[in-house]
């Protein structure tokens, strides 16, 4: 099956239930399903795209959510694996949620093993998205892989009829998998791509944060940052951020095991303000999105305001 | 829970798994391991909550804990290291929060508690042990990340059986000791803990462990060592609940690397009344579920009509290590 994922989404059906915006309220939203693996092929630099159809009892997820994928037995490591949601378009009964990844460890090897029509249990959407809906001029700033739940952004923008900006950075212009996707999902808008690689093959040369210190100046003044890549650029991108004022939004990863707030294994380090901001509404107890020294990646995240982590203790 | 009549000649009876732990009357042996269910209400959208035997709360200390620093959590060869360091909600908000929570749930529930010293466990259960909505507790004597009063402060029987003693006196609830399996002698432990009026023990507890990023050159979990769970301990849990079973007469609540109901049929088989599943509710959060109901076909496919039938058919203690848990059982 070809690029389903990339198609322009069919709009929701009356059937389709779609996550709630609120944090507290999609913890207990999340389903256990079984889905149908649809497609699965290279996207070059040693990408995948794997596309798995699940019923539509599934919520449809938010830009940035997650799901948990749980590989068939025998598979060669125990744990499901969190995959950031790059495509989720409902087709009649059913949801198609499309995945970027590249083969790195021993599950997402074993993940590009998946067959055509193999059987794969889900969990989600699991965590808070991206709040698409906040004013200003969406900019978009995706670092290698991290281009995933921001191709997915682009594409709920578009639906919404909103034009962005989008800032994408690789090393060369192999590894920026998903270019041609976010151009299509913000042409006709009035949006515009940005692209940078370190070798300056393909647009700016350099980093995709000094990107877009060079572009501000040239952008709405009033911008809103939606970023997701490695944790070093999303920590550049959050101080360029904070030392402007200029709200961002930047999706974390953190190794998990459950993926809904149980198991207390993915905290991040909360700012100064973070922690006082949770004092204040919820005093010195742990919830399922966390406690005041530490949030949840899998419940209060995995997208987080710059200003809610302490940047200097993110590893 | 009804079950065929003995002699029956039906092709399957739907075997009665009922089981008791002290005053606690479970309907089934399957419960879910503390830390590893929430409270309950995290997964009541998924779980059936009112089939299973129970569920075991995260452990509450007497003040709320953030718990350790990143990273807390590795993945290991069919297993993975915590280290979460007990955070949880305190003992204040727990009662207030927490427990109208427990009480709506169709669940029993016991509370795990933990405490650094034995008084604080005390205060723990003079706040909560005779609160309705609790059906027993599970004294955490054997978490592994904590640096006062964790499995290494309480691994000492003398200590053990004056703790437990006290909190006997707060309490007529089911008390359940959970013991770590990084100890010298389990059994010795169990006697100490059944010796001062424990209704149960639990074995076991995860075992210390530890992982390297050979790549970084340093550990992958903040604190070092953490807690091994999932199917790489069950053969070790097994020999422990195994040992444990041996030397006392009260009922061992079997715990480690359970992912389906013949692993939970192996511990009734070595001496468990009843049994905990952890890691593999994070894998598949219906587990707790689905354990019941492959224990329920396997021993209604072999017409065992009684939970008790299977219990203990592998219980005697092998020679060697089994002798001197042998020599300690009472007549």
């Amino acid at each position: 099956m070809s690029r389903a994922g990339a198609a322009r989404p069919e709009g929701p059906t009356p059937q389709v239930k779609r996550a709630e915006p609120s944090a507290h309220a999609a913890g207990f939203q999340w389903r256990q399903a079984v889905g149908r693996v649809v497609a699965h092929e290279d996207r070059g630099a040693g990408h995948r795209w794997l596309e798995i159809e699940v019923d539509a009892e599934f919520l449809v997820p938010r830009p940035g959510q997650f799901v948990q994928l749980l590989l068939p037995a025998p598979a060669p490591v125990l744990l499901p694996r969190p995959m950031s949601v790059a495509a989720a378009t409902p087709r009649g009964a059913t949801l198609a949620l499309g995945f970027l990844y590249a083969p790195v460890g021993a599950g997402t090897h074993a993940l590009a093993r998946l067959a055509l029509g193999e059987s794969v249990e889900l969990l989600g959407p699991l965590g808070r998205g991206y709040p698409l809906e906040d004013p200003g001029t969406p900019v978009l700033v995706a670092g290698g892989r991290g281009v995933a739940p921001l191709l997915f952004a682009a594409e709920a923008l578009a639906a919404a009829g909103r034009r962005c900006e989008f800032l994408f950075g690789a090393r060369s212009r192999a590894y920026l998998v998903g270019l041609d996707e976010a151009a299509r999902r913000i042409e006709g808008l009035g949006g515009r791509l940005h692209p940078a690689t370190d070798d300056g093959g393909l647009g700016h040369r350099g980093n995709v944060v000094d990107l877009l210190a060079k572009l501000a100046p040239g952008l709405d003044p009033e911008i809103v940052l939606h970023a997701c890549g490695p944790h070093a650029m999303l920590g550049a991108v959050a101080r360029w951020a904070l030392e402007r004022g200029t709200p961002a939004w930047l999706a974390m990863e953190s190794i998990m095991a459950c993926g809904t707030g149980v198991c207390r294994g993915c905290p991040l380090p909360r700012s100064e303000g973070g922690r006082a901001a949770y004092l204040r509404e919820r005093g010195d107890a742990p919830s399922l999105e966390g406690n005041h020294e530490y949030a949840m990646c899998c419940t209060e995240g995995p997208v987080f305001a710059a200003a809610a982590l302490d940047w200097e203790r993110v590893t | 829970m009804s079950h065929a009549a003995p002699g029956t000649t039906d092709a399957r009876v739907t075997p009665d798994l009922a089981v008791e732990i002290g005053p606690l009357k479970l309907r089934n042996p399957v419960l879910t391991a503390s830390g590893t269910f929430g409270y309950g209400d995290e997964y009541a959208h998924v779980v059936d909550l009112k089939r299973i035997g129970g569920v075991i709360t995260k452990t509450v200390t007497v003040h709320p804990r953030p718990g350790n620093a990143p990273t807390r959590l590795a993945e290991t060869a069919a297993g993975m290291l915590n280290s979460i360091g007990l955070e949880n909600v305190g003992l204040e908000r727990f009662r207030t929060d927490k427990l109208p929570k427990l009480r709506a749930l169709e669940a029993t529930v016991i509370a795990s508690v933990g405490g650094e010293t034995a008084q604080e466990l005390a205060r723990l259960l003079e706040t909560l042990g005779h609160e309705p909505g609790i059906g027993g507790f599970e004294i955490n004597f054997s978490c592994p990340n904590v640096s006062k009063g964790g499995a290494r402060y309480w691994a000492v029987p003398a200590r053990l059986e004056r703790t437990m003693r006290l909190l006997r006196t707060l309490t007529d609830r089911a008390l359940i000791a959970k013991l770590s399996p990084d100890v010298t002698s389990i059994a010795e432990l169990a006697r100490a803990c059944e010796q001062a009026g424990a209704d149960a023990v639990t074995a076991v507890n995860t075992f210390v462990g530890m992982a390297v990023d050979l790549e970084h050159s340093r550990h992958r979990l903040n604190r070092t060592t953490g807690g091994l769970s999932g199917p790489a301990i069950k053969p070790l849990a097994l020999a422990r609940c195994h040992e444990a079973a041996a030397a006392v007469r009260i009922p061992v609540v079997g715990s480690g690397g359970i992912m389906n109901g013949r692993d939970a049929l192996e511990f009734i088989a070595v001496g468990a009344t009843a049994i905990q599943v952890g890691t593999v509710s994070f894998v598949r959060p219906r587990a707790a579920t689905e354990v019941l109901d492959e224990m329920t076909a396997f021993l209604a496919e072999r017409r065992v009509a009684r939970l008790a039938d299977w219990r203990g058919s592998l219980a005697d203690p092998p020679p060697g290590v089994g002798d001197a848990a042998r020599n300690g059982r009472r007549p």
